[in-house]
C-alpha cells in the first residue's frame, strides 16, 4: 500500500493541469442539451481531442494516452478542477468506446473510435423503451433480417442526448420468438436514417436533454452489429458494468461539489448550526470515502481483480450523495433557491433538479439493491 | 499510487481467521460472556504464539516490527470472530511500554477518557493511560453491554508516570475499533444472509423479497465504503501522514455508523429470534454497540474531521 503519487503520476497531472489552465473556456458553456450549447459543447471536445485530452485512458492510436485507470481518474481530478465543461461525449467515450474495444471486430475499431474521440461523431443511448424501463429483457423494438441489412420497427425512450446527436446504440430483438435476455442484438445507428423521427422531451429542468426514437422501417447494414446476433444482452450488461462502475461518475466530481458546499457553508451558514455543519462535514466525507472506495477498485483492476456487481454500491452512493449535497446547499441558500435561472447560485439550483435524476437513470437505485442482495449477498431470486 | 495490500498481509489474515474459526467461535465468545471471565485465556496464547498480539512490537523487542497497515486487517478479522478481551488494547499499548523500558507482564488495557476502564479485569499487566501505568489498582465491575469487554472503575491504584504520544494512541484504538466494527458488520451480514435464505414465510424464503432484500444490500453499502476510509487510516497511522488524525476520524464515524446500521438491519430481518439471547446476532450486535462508542463515537470523530477541513 502506497497512496503518495509516483513522480510519473504527478508529472501527467501537472501536464494536464497546464493544458487545462490554457484552454478551458472562462466563461461556462450554454447547457449541451440546448441546440447552441450543444455545438459548443462539440467544440469543447475538438479541443480536448487535439490536445490528445478526451479519451486519456483509450490506446495511442485511437487519440488516447494509453493513460492507466489510475491516471484517468487524476485527469478527471483536474478536470472538475479547472471547471471545464460537462462532457457532451460521454455515452460515447466512457459507454460505448470501452465496449466496442472489448468485443468489435478491427474494422468497427477503425471505423468507430477515432470519430469518437474527436467527437466528430456524437452518441446517444437508446436502451429504455416504454414499456422496458427497470424490467430493461422487456424489449419489444425488433430489428429482422433482410439480406445485408437490418429492419427496425419499434420505439426507444428516455435516450440521452438523442436530440441533437449523430448515432445512436441499442439493443433490438431479433428473435422474434426469443423472450427476455435472449434473441437480443446491439445494433449502431446513425440518427439522420429515414423512417427515424426523434421526439425531445422535455426535462424537469426545462431542457431536452432526453428523447424519444422512433424507428419506423429503418434499415441498417448488419455490419453495424455489435458483438454477434443474439448476443445483445451481454454486450449491454458488459457496457452497463462500465457505466455503473468507475467511469460514469467519477469521485472528484462529487469532491469538487462538497468543496464547494463547505466553501458557501462558509459564506452564507449560521456556524452555530452544528446539525448543519455536521451535515455539510457528512457530505465532504461521503465524497472522499467514494475517492478512497475508486482508488481502491482501480488498484484492484490494474492488479488482475475486474470489478463486478460491486459497481451497483458505486451507483448508489454517488447518486445518493449527489441529491444530499445540492438539498443542502439549497437549504443554505435559503429563499434565493426559489429562484429558477439566473441568480448567482444557478448552479445549484440547476445542479439539485439535475442530481435528482441520479437514483433513476442507469439503472434505478431499487434495482441496484437488488443486484447486490442476489449476487453479493447471494439472497434468492425474487423478482 | 497502490491502494492495495499485499498477498502476504492477506495470508496473515486468512490465517488469521482459520485460528478464530476453531478457537474462536460463537460458543466460545458466549462461554465467556457467561462465565464472567470477559477473556479468554487459550485464546490469547494462540494469538501470542501466532504474532498477533506484539504486531506493533519492533523486531529488536521481539515483535513483529509492523505498522498499522499490518494490523487493520487482523483487527477486521478479530472484529468478525468477536474475540473476547483486551486484544487491541494490548496491541497499541505493547510498544508503548516497551519504548518506555516497562516490563511486559500480561496483558495490558488502555483507560483513555471516560469513567470506565475496559479490560481491567484480564489486565495483569496493567492500563496505560495518558499519563502512564496503573499496575495492581484495585477495582469494582460494573455490568457491561459487551460481556468480552467487562468494565470496571478503580478504586485504587497508583500511576508509574512516563511520557509518550498518547494522540497516536488514541489514533490507534481508534481506528483498531473501526476495523473491529467492519468485521462485525460482515459477520452479522453473513449470519443474516444465512438467516434469510433458510427462513420460509409466505411460502418462500425471505431473502426473496425486496423489502428484505433492500435492508440487506444498504447494509453491505455502508460497510463497504467504511473499508477504503479505514485502510487509508491505517496508512496514516503507519506513514505518520499529517491528515492522521482527519483521517482515523472519518474511518472511526462511518465505521460506526456501519456497524450500527448492520446490527439493526440484521436484527429486523432475524424478526423474533433477533431478540433473543439464545441467537448468536446479539454477541455481534453488543460488541458492535460498545465499540462504536468506545474510543469516540460517530458524533465526535464528524466534528473532528469538521474541524480539519471546514475551519
Amino acid at each position: 500500500m502506497d497512496l503518495t503519487y509516483t513522480a510519473d503520476e504527478d508529472a501527467f497531472r501537472s501536464e494536464a493541469r497546464k493544458w487545462l489552465e490554457a484552454n478551458v473556456p472562462s466563461a461556462p458553456l450554454p447547457s449541451f442539451d440546448t441546440a447552441e450549447g450543444f455545438e459548443l459543447h462539440r467544440d469543447w471536445e475538438r479541443k480536448l481531442y487535439d490536445g490528445r485530452w478526451s479519451a486519456v485512458s483509450w490506446p495511442v492510436e485511437y487519440g488516447g494516452r494509453d493513460a492507466d485507470y489510475l491516471k484517468w481518474l487524476i485527469f478527471e481530478e483536474e478536470y472538475y478542477r479547472s471547471g471545464a465543461p460537462g462532457r457532451v461525449s460521454q455515452n460515447g467515450i466512457f459507454l460505448l468506446g470501452p465496449t466496442i474495444m472489448e468485443v468489435g471486430t478491427v474494422e468497427q475499431k477503425a471505423r468507430f473510435l477515432p470519430s469518437m474521440a474527436s467527437s466528430e461523431i456524437i452518441w446517444a443511448q437508446a436502451w429504455s423503451e416504454p414499456n422496458a424501463g427497470s424490467d430493461l429483457a422487456g424489449i419489444r423494438s425488433k430489428a429482422v433480417r433482410d439480406g445485408d441489412e437490418w429492419v427496425i420497427t419499434g420505439q426507444k425512450i428516455w435516450a440521452s442526448r438523442a436530440v441533437w446527436a449523430d448515432w445512436c446504440f441499442g439493443i433490438f430483438r431479433t428473435d422474434p420468438a426469443s423472450e427476455r435476455h435472449k434473441g437480443l442484438t446491439f445494433i449502431l445507428i446513425p440518427l439522420d436514417l429515414p423512417g427515424i423521427t426523434v421526439r425531445p422531451i422535455a426535462q424537469l429542468d426545462g431542457d431536452t436533454g432526453f428523447a424519444e426514437i422512433f424507428f419506423d422501417d429503418v434499415r441498417v447494414p448488419v455490419e453495424n452489429t455489435l458483438g454477434g446476433e443474439g448476443k445483445g444482452w451481454g454486450v449491454a450488461m458488459a457496457t452497463a458494468g462500465f457505466e455503473r462502475g468507475v467511469s460514469l461518475r467519477s469521485p472528484a466530481r462529487f469532491t469538487e461539489a462538497a468543496n464547494r458546499l463547505i466553501g458557501l457553508w462558509r459564506s452564507l451558514a449560521d456556524p452555530a448550526d452544528t446539525a448543519l455543519k455536521d451535515a455539510v462535514v457528512d457530505c465532504w466525507m461521503r465524497a472522499e470515502g467514494y475517492r478512497l472506495h475508486t482508488y481502491m477498485t482501480v488498484t484492484g483492476m490494474l492488479e488482475g481483480r475486474p470489478i463486478g456487481s460491486e459497481a451497483s454500491l458505486n451507483k448508489i452512493f454517488w447518486s445518493e450523495l449527489d441529491v444530499r449535497i445540492h438539498e443542502l446547499a439549497l437549504q443554505i441558500i435559503g429563499p434565493e433557491a426559489e429562484r429558477l435561472g439566473g441568480g448567482e447560485h444557478e448552479r445549484w439550483v440547476d445542479g439539485f433538479l439535475f442530481s435528482l435524476s441520479g437514483p433513476i437513470y442507469a439503472g434505478t437505485n431499487e434495482i441496484q439493491r437488488n443486484i447486490i442482495a442476489d449476487r453479493v449477498l447471494q439472497l434468492p431470486k425474487g423478482v | 499510487m497502490k491502494f492495495s495490500f499485499t498477498d502476504d498481509h492477506r495470508l496473515f489474515a486468512s490465517g488469521l481467521r482459520e485460528l478464530l474459526d476453531r478457537e474462536c467461535t460463537p460458543g466460545h465468545v458466549r462461554a465467556v460472556w457467561e462465565n464472567g471471565s470477559g477473556h479468554d485465556e487459550a485464546l490469547w496464547s494462540k494469538l501470542d504464539e501466532m504474532g498477533v498480539l506484539s504486531i506493533l512490537v519492533s523486531e529488536a523487542a521481539g515483535g513483529f516490527g509492523g505498522t498499522e497497515i499490518d494490523a487493520v486487517l487482523l483487527w477486521q478479522e478479530l472484529g468478525r470472530a468477536c474475540a473476547p478481551g483486551p486484544v487491541l488494547e494490548h496491541m497499541v499499548a505493547e510498544p508503548v511500554l516497551v519504548a518506555g523500558g516497562m516490563p511486559i507482564d500480561g496483558p495490558i488495557t488502555v483507560w483513555l477518557d471516560g469513567p470506565y476502564v475496559p479490560h481491567r479485569q484480564e489486565a495483569d499487566g496493567g492500563v496505560l493511560t495518558r499519563q502512564g501505568v496503573i499496575r495492581g489498582s484495585t477495582f469494582q465491575l460494573v455490568d457491561s453491554i459487551d460481556g468480552g469487554r467487562r468494565l470496571a472503575t478503580i478504586v485504587d491504584g497508583a500511576t508509574d508516570l512516563f511520557e509518550f504520544d498518547d494522540t497516536l494512541l488514541a489514533d490507534q484504538l481508534a481506528l483498531g475499533a473501526a476495523a473491529y466494527l467492519i468485521g462485525l458488520s460482515e459477520r452479522m451480514i453473513e449470519i443474516t444472509g444465512e438467516y434469510a435464505r433458510q427462513r420460509e414465510q409466505f411460502g418462500k424464503p425471505i431473502g426473496s423479497f425486496q423489502a428484505v432484500k433492500h435492508l440487506m444490500s444498504d447494509a453491505l453499502l455502508k460497510v463497504e465504503f467504511a473499508k477504503p476510509a479505514t485502510y487509508r487510516a491505517a496508512w496514516s497511522c503507519a506513514t505518520d501522514a499529517a491528515t492522521r488524525s482527519r483521517d482515523v476520524s472519518m474511518a472511526k464515524a462511518f465505521a460506526s455508523e456501519a456497524a450500527y446500521q448492520a446490527s439493526r438491519s440484521c436484527m429486523q430481518v432475524h424478526g423474533g429470534i433477533g431478540y433473543t439471547w439464545e441467537a448468536d446476532l446479539q454477541l455481534f450486535m453488543k460488541k458492535a454497540w460498545a465499540l462504536m462508542r468506545a474510543y469516540g463515537d460517530a458524533s465526535f470523530h464528524r466534528r473532528r474531521v469538521a474541524d480539519a477541513v471546514m475551519s
